[in-house]
Parts: C-alpha cells; sequence; structure tokens
C-alpha cells in the first residue's frame, strides 16, 4: 500500500508538550516586536529638547523603524526558509540588543534614525517572522489557540514596558535607559534559544481508506494540499529562498487585497482615540485611561478568540469569522462619533478593544489556514512588504482628514468605511473560496478512490500471474 | 477725584474657593457662592454698567509716576458666605481697584466696620462704619500697584464676620517638572522653564544655580563654553556643556515682568556612566545564562534520545529512514523547521 501524504506538512505536530514552551517564546518575540516601538515614545520629549529638533523629525524615528519592521519581512522568511526559525530570532535579539546600545551613545538624531530606527526594526522583523512560522510547525489541530495566546504578547508587553519605560527615563535619563533598554530586549534570544526546531521523525500513520479519517481534519489538510500538490512541479532558484508562486493561491489573493485596504484604517482609530476624548472635552488622564480599558480588553478578546477559533464548528470556516471580526470593527467605528460623554467613549474602548484583539488574534492564523504552515513563512514576509505602505501612510493620511475637516468623526467614518468593505469582500470571497475547495476536494476524493480500484486490480493481476 | 466709567464686560469663572484671573484690560466680575446660587447670581449681576467714583486714594508710600499715568483695573468679589481668596495677575504697574461685597450673615445686623489690611496688617486710615444698602455691604479701594512690595495679600475686612482675599502677585509658571533630570558626566544637558500660553509673555528670563543655599546668576557670556541661554517669548532654555558631578543641585529660572519676577525650578542630576551600566550587565548575564541553560537541557535531552535509540533495533532506525525520505518527496519543500541543532536527523529529511 502506497502512503499518502495525508498532511501536506508530512508528518504529525505535536499539538503541545514543548509546543507550549514555543508560544511562550513566540509571546515573548511578538510582545517584543509589537510593543517595543509603541513604547519608546516616552523618551521623544526629552530627546527632541536634546538634538533641538521638530517634533515631527523625533516622530520619523517611529516610522522608520515601523518601516524597517516591515520591509524586514521578506528577508526575515528567506532566512527562516533557509535556516530555520531559531537562528533567526536570536539573530534579530543581538541586532535590536546592539542597536539600543549603540543608540544611547548617540550624538546627532541621525545616529537614532540609523540605529533605532533601521537596525532595531530590522532586529524586530527577525523576531515577528519566525515566531508566527514556528507556531505553524508545532501546532495544527489547536493552532488557533496558539495563535491567540501568542498574539496577547504585544498588549502584555505593552502594559508592562509602558511603566517601566517611565521609571527608568526617571532613574537614568534617556541615555542610560536606552542602554538597558538594549539589555532587557536581548531577551528576545532566550526566546529564540526556546524555539527548538520540531522532531520531524514521527511518521504520519497511514490510513487504508480515507473515508475513515476524521471529516474536519481531512477537510482543513485538504484545503492546502490540492493548492500544494499543483504548484510542486517547477521550483526554480527563486522559489527555494521565497514562494512566489503564492502569488497564484486563490486564498492568498483574496488575503492580501483585502488585508491592504484594511490596513488603512486598522491603526489610525487607536492612535487617536485619545486626542479624540480630549477633543471631546474629556481630561488628559481619563482619555489616558481609556487606552488603559482598550489594552486589557485586547488582552482577553487575543485569547478568547483563539479558543473559540479552535472550536469544532468554528475551526473548519475560520475565514468566517475573520470575516466577522473585521466587518464588527468598521461597524465599531462607524458608531464611535455617537459617542457622547465619557461613558460613551468608555463603551466604545471596550467594544474596540474587543474587535482589534479579535482580529489581530486571527491575522496571521487565518493566513496559515489559507496556504498551510509550510509556505507561511514566504506568504507572511510577502504580506507584510505589501502592507508597509498603507501602515505607514494610513495615520497620517487620517490625521490630514482631522485636520481638513477639523472633527473626529469624519476620520473615524472614514476608517470605519476602509475596515466594512474588506469585511463584507472576505465574507464573499471566502463563501466561493470555500465552495470551490470542496468542488476540487470531492474531485480528489474521486479520483483516489479509482487510483485505488486500480491498484487492487493490479495488485490482484499480479498475484494471479505470480500465483 | 476720578470719575471712572466701568463696564462690567464679562463673568468670571464661578468655582468653590478660590479662582484666577489676570488683570488686562477688561473688568471681570467674580461669583463666589457656596451652592447652587451660582447660576442664579451669575444672571442677576451679567453684565451690567456701574457707575463708580474713583477716589484716589493711595497707599502710603508716594508714587514714583503720578498715578493718572498707570493703566486701571478693577477686581471685585461677592460673598456670601465667610471667606474668599481670589488670585489675581499683574505683571506690569497698575492702579488696581479692589471691590468687596457681603451679603450680610443674616444676624440682620445694620452696620458693620469694614476695613482693609496688607499681609496681615492694618493699612492706616481704612476703616469705615458700613451701613446696608441693597441687602449688601460694598467696601471698596485703590491700590496703586507699582513695585514687588505692592504685591501681596489685600484683604477687606468685614468686621470680625467676614473675609475676601485678594493675593496679587506676578504670573505664575505652573508647568513645573517635579523630578531630576538626569544626565552624564561629560555630556550637554537641556532645561526648559515655559510660561503658560494663556499669561503674558515676559520681558526677559534669567537662570540662576542655587550653591550652598546661595543664588547665583548664571552668565552665559561670561562663561559661553560651559552656559548657554536661549529665550523665544514664553520659552527659556538653559544649555550647560561638559556636565560634572558639581552642576547637579537645584536651577531656578526667573520669567522678568515689569513688577517682578517669577521663579520656578528645575533639578539636575548628574551621574556617570557606570549607573546604568550594572543593570544592563546583571541582565545580559541573565540573557546568556538562561540561553546557555536551555540549550544545555535540549543537548541533554538529544543524547538521552540517541543513547536510548541506538541501544534499541537499528532495523527500526532504518525503516523510519526510508519512509521519512518518501514522506518527503511527496511534499514540498520543508527546509525550514528542519535546521537547529539535531543537525544529524535533520540533515537527512533535507535532501530531496
Amino acid at each position: 500500500m502506497p502512503l499518502e501524504a495525508e498532511t501536506s506538512l508530512g508528518y504529525i505536530p505535536p499539538d503541545g508538550g514543548w509546543g507550549w514552551a514555543v508560544v511562550f517564546a513566540a509571546f515573548i518575540s511578538i510582545g517584543f516586536a509589537y510593543a517595543f516601538p509603541k513604547s519608546l515614545t516616552i523618551y521623544y520629549k526629552e530627546i527632541q529638547e536634546y538634538f533641538s529638533v521638530s517634533y515631527s523629525q523625533i516622530a520619523w524615528v517611529s516610522s522608520v523603524m515601523l518601516a524597517s519592521m516591515y520591509a524586514g519581512g521578506p528577508v526575515s522568511s528567506i532566512l527562516v526558509n533557509r535556516y530555520g526559525s531559531r537562528p533567526v530570532v536570536m539573530v534579530g535579539g543581538v541586532m535590536v540588543g546592539c542597536a539600543m546600545v549603540l543608540a544611547s551613545f548617540g550624538t546627532t538624531i541621525f545616529h537614532l534614525y540609523l540605529c533605532v530606527g533601521v537596525i532595531g526594526g530590522c532586529g524586530l522583523a527577525f523576531n515577528l517572522q519566525p515566531a508566527l512560522t514556528i507556531i505553524g510547525t508545532y501546532f495544527h489541530m489547536k493552532r488557533p489557540m496558539a495563535n491567540g495566546l501568542a498574539m496577547t504578547g504585544s498588549p502584555v508587553f505593552l502594559s508592562a514596558l509602558a511603566p517601566l519605560n517611565q521609571f527608568l527615563f526617571d532613574s537614568f535619563g534617556w541615555r542610560g535607559s536606552f542602554l538597558i533598554l538594549g539589555a532587557i530586549v536581548s531577551n528576545c534570544c532566550v526566546a529564540g534559544s526556546l524555539m527548538r526546531p520540531v522532531n520531524k521523525k514521527v511518521q504520519p500513520q497511514p490510513k487504508t481508506e480515507p473515508d475513515e479519517s476524521n471529516d474536519a481534519e481531512k477537510m482543513l489538510v485538504d484545503n492546502q494540499a490540492v493548492e500544494s500538490l499543483d504548484e510542486g512541479k517547477t521550483k526554480g532558484c527563486v522559489q527555494k529562498f521565497i514562494d512566489v508562486s503564492l502569488f497564484k493561491h486563490r486564498g492568498f489573493l483574496i488575503y492580501i487585497i483585502g488585508n491592504v485596504v484594511m490596513v488603512f484604517g486598522f491603526f489610525a482609530p487607536v492612535v487617536f482615540l485619545a486626542p479624540y476624548a480630549k477633543h471631546e472635552g474629556i481630561d488628559e488622564y481619563s482619555a489616558a485611561f481609556l487606552l488603559s480599558i482598550f489594552a486589557l480588553v485586547d488582552m482577553f478578546a487575543r485569547a478568547a478568540t483563539g479558543f473559540i477559533g479552535n472550536m469544532k464548528w468554528v475551526r473548519p470556516r475560520i475565514q468566517y469569522l475573520f470575516s466577522f471580526a473585521v466587518s464588527y470593527n468598521g461597524v465599531c467605528h462607524l458608531l464611535c462619533p455617537l459617542a457622547s460623554g465619557y461613558v460613551g467613549f468608555v463603551i466604545y474602548a471596550v467594544f474596540f478593544g474587543m474587535a482589534f484583539g479579535m482580529v489581530c488574534s486571527l491575522l496571521f492564523e487565518v493566513l496559515m489556514d489559507l496556504v498551510g504552515a509550510h509556505r507561511f513563512s514566504s506568504a507572511v514576509g510577502l504580506v507584510t512588504i505589501i502592507q508597509c505602505g498603507p501602515v505607514l501612510l494610513g495615520p497620517p493620511l487620517s490625521g490630514a482628514l482631522v485636520d481638513i475637516f477639523g472633527d473626529y468623526k469624519y476620520m473615524y467614518y472614514a476608517c470605519g468605511v476602509f475596515m466594512l468593505v474588506p469585511g463584507i469582500f472576505f465574507f464573499i470571497m471566502h463563501y466561493y473560496n470555500y465552495k470551490k475547495l470542496d468542488d476540487e476536494q470531492r474531485q480528489r476524493l474521486a479520483a483516489e478512490k479509482r487510483n485505488c480500484k486500480e491498484a487492487g486490480q493490479f495488485n490482484m493481476k499480479q498475484d494471479e500471474t505470480h500465483g | 477725584m476720578m470719575m471712572q466709567q466701568q463696564c462690567v464686560k464679562r463673568v468670571g469663572a464661578a468655582q468653590e474657593g478660590e479662582s484666577y484671573f489676570p488683570l488686562a484690560g477688561g473688568h471681570r466680575l467674580i461669583f463666589i457662592m457656596p451652592d447652587s446660587w451660582m447660576h442664579l447670581c451669575s444672571l442677576v449681576l451679567l453684565l451690567s454698567c456701574t457707575h463708580i467714583n474713583a477716589k484716589t486714594v493711595g497707599q502710603t508710600s508716594s508714587p514714583a509716576e503720578p498715578v493718572g499715568q498707570l493703566p486701571a483695573d478693577v477686581r471685585s468679589v461677592v460673598l456670601k458666605g465667610q471667606s474668599y481668596t481670589a488670585h489675581v495677575e499683574v505683571s506690569s504697574p497698575i492702579n488696581l481697584t479692589l471691590q468687596c461685597t457681603w451679603t450680610g450673615s443674616g444676624n440682620k445686623v445694620d452696620n458693620v466696620t469694614g476695613y482693609w489690611s496688607k499681609d496681615g496688617e492694618d493699612i492706616d486710615n481704612s476703616r469705615s462704619t458700613l451701613r446696608l444698602e441693597n441687602q449688601q455691604f460694598n467696601l471698596q479701594r485703590m491700590f496703586t500697584i507699582k513695585d514687588e512690595e505692592s504685591l501681596g495679600k489685600y484683604t477687606c475686612m468685614f468686621g470680625n464676620e467676614a473675609k475676601i482675599d485678594f493675593v496679587l502677585a506676578v504670573p505664575q509658571i505652573s508647568d513645573v517638572r517635579d523630578k531630576p533630570i538626569v544626565s552624564y558626566v561629560g555630556d550637554s544637558v537641556v532645561m526648559v522653564c515655559k510660561m503658560d500660553d494663556a499669561k503674558p509673555s515676559p520681558k526677559t528670563w534669567l537662570w540662576f544655580k542655587v550653591n550652598h543655599t546661595e543664588k547665583e546668576e548664571i552668565d552665559a557670556t561670561a562663561e559661553p563654553q560651559r552656559y548657554e541661554i536661549k529665550m523665544d517669548g514664553k520659552v527659556t532654555k538653559l544649555l550647560v556643556h561638559n556636565l560634572t558631578h558639581l552642576d547637579s543641585g537645584l536651577f531656578h529660572c526667573g520669567a522678568v515682568y515689569a513688577i517682578s519676577t517669577a521663579m520656578s525650578h528645575v533639578e539636575l542630576k548628574v551621574i556617570t556612566i557606570y549607573e546604568p551600566l550594572k543593570p544592563f550587565v546583571a541582565i545580559v548575564v541573565e540573557v546568556l545564562v538562561l540561553v546557555a541553560v536551555i540549550l544545555m537541557f535540549e543537548r541533554s535531552l538529544a543524547k538521552k534520545r540517541k543513547a536510548a535509540g541506538s541501544s534499541g533495533n537499528h532495523v527500526g532506525d532504518t525503516e523510519h529512514a526510508t519512509n521519512a525520505a518518501a514522506a518527503a518527496t511527496t511534499t514540498t519543500t520543508l527546509q525550514a523547521e528542519a535546521n537547529g541543532l539535531e543537525e544529524t536527523t535533520s540533515t537527512r529529511q533535507r535532501k530531496m
């Protein structure tokens, strides 16, 4: 009996055991990657005075860092494809650590752009992609849960880094703080050391009858297997580094088109929540507290969504959950201008926190679901570099909207539309995609049954001739 | 005797306790009510032009310039309770008329002795007997505020029962940083003092260093390599270069107005690079130790597995190898996670 490749991975992922240590390691890496750039803004005022530069010049440090993080995505993917997650994360940790230490001795603002912005951003990119990729290798059945838990790192680290940075700043000034932050962020190397490459010696169990297997698993598995078998034939030099054939992948195209539009309206509402609240007459501390509420709800929403995504009746159709999350975001923003008074804003912060957490938790899980764990590394690299533009343009464009109209509500309407349209697009396209995948799977099963019958007949003939 | 026509232009903010009002061209009427009378009285006393005879009774000291050349302003307070404090900002010499109105204590007393005091000391010739007019006692006096000594706390007293304090002061710098600025030996530092946007701009700024409880003015022109003072309206910056430990301490910035100087302070702390270096080294050591522990633990696990595997059947191993190769050929490339410390076993799978 010839062996069938049940999973396109070629082995059964542990779905536990050391996998949870890997989830913890990914939690650390993802936490640093997302929270670190945001938490540095505490130092900007003093650095601005020290170098005698304007606020927009200092804000460039954040932009350069974010741009490097997104642009470094494909490089990171290539390295992960070649060397695995562990070395890349450790190199990334060392890079960010050195970048911060060098920055602490900086004498001009350009030093900061180079060290914190370029090198730091690249190092964080080397942390983010491998962390996401390695979860896909360790988990299959419990992958949404693992992804959700790992993505919780971002709000947790942000909540921890903000007061820590304030304390460091008060004790050591910005130079000493950068030095110590360099040491703290090198803990990514510890996370990297935990990312043990998964043991692939475990055998996929041979199955005689396809009908006996678990329906849900089959559906999950075959969504990726069908696509991969078609494209497995031609492999050029580029393919070994990054999988450009992804652009022919239906699911990937749906994801990336929706994503590009969605990202325009994704981050701006967070950035402008506090200023909008202040504009509506709420005092500074209460406005800051809104962000804390948002971060707290975000934390729990990510873990909860991971759990929901794992449930038996949600998992096979997880794309619908993601589409719902994106649309829910859009609806939230469209309703935000109706918020009146502090209570209205608190309610909005809670709902927005839930929506944001849901989307973030599922963001990479649905990509894994669409392209499969083995192509995820290349996919996420391509996605991040294409997202680079909208991510950088989103907040300034929103800021421009606010300046033109003099009111925040038009910006929120725009963001709502930018999230609702992709949400509906996802719903429609994934309905069509699921139908297509089901059709292809049925065809494949029929073809396999025919092959089995023919093989059985051939064997019988051989036995007859021999016997 | 001067007749001045004054129009009450705006209603001031009615808050419990104290209120701050900058002195500019307009007149402000301050309402101080214990509770809900606030809104009612503000409507009643709104926008009425009052004709007031201002008697030119100045202070005991003779003014440097004729009283008529100074600008004039009025501050009025209506008191319902027992006491109230109003803060008045004065940035240049002015003739200030302070008006106190008291609604009485409910004792149905017809007369009360009203008098003025400055900083706790009674002002001579300020006592007068007040009669109840329209259920109110009115007391007012014009003061010439021309120098720093004229500033202070002026109190109008209604007998021993009620008083209203007017605290006259230069515009204060409210944006004070309570935590010290930390900088390093050999580095430079920028210290900033900022006057609120709503308040008038000072004429100039001065910086002082506190040396053993003595305030010494910093002269930037005397030591241009060390000190640099920049000022731009409401903002001033002191740059200190080549810091040493002796530079640690309190620095005072003064906003100089025609009448006086408003002071604020900034604390500087100068430390060496060794201070943050200690936690830095500690954390780096922690990272190295953890990485080493984790990798060594993994290596010992791998050795145990190899030892267990080799002592078992070799046949099983070869079967594993062939099956693994077969599985690898039917799938797309998976070089990714195969690398790492488990070199020996994973290289087999990597070959396609």
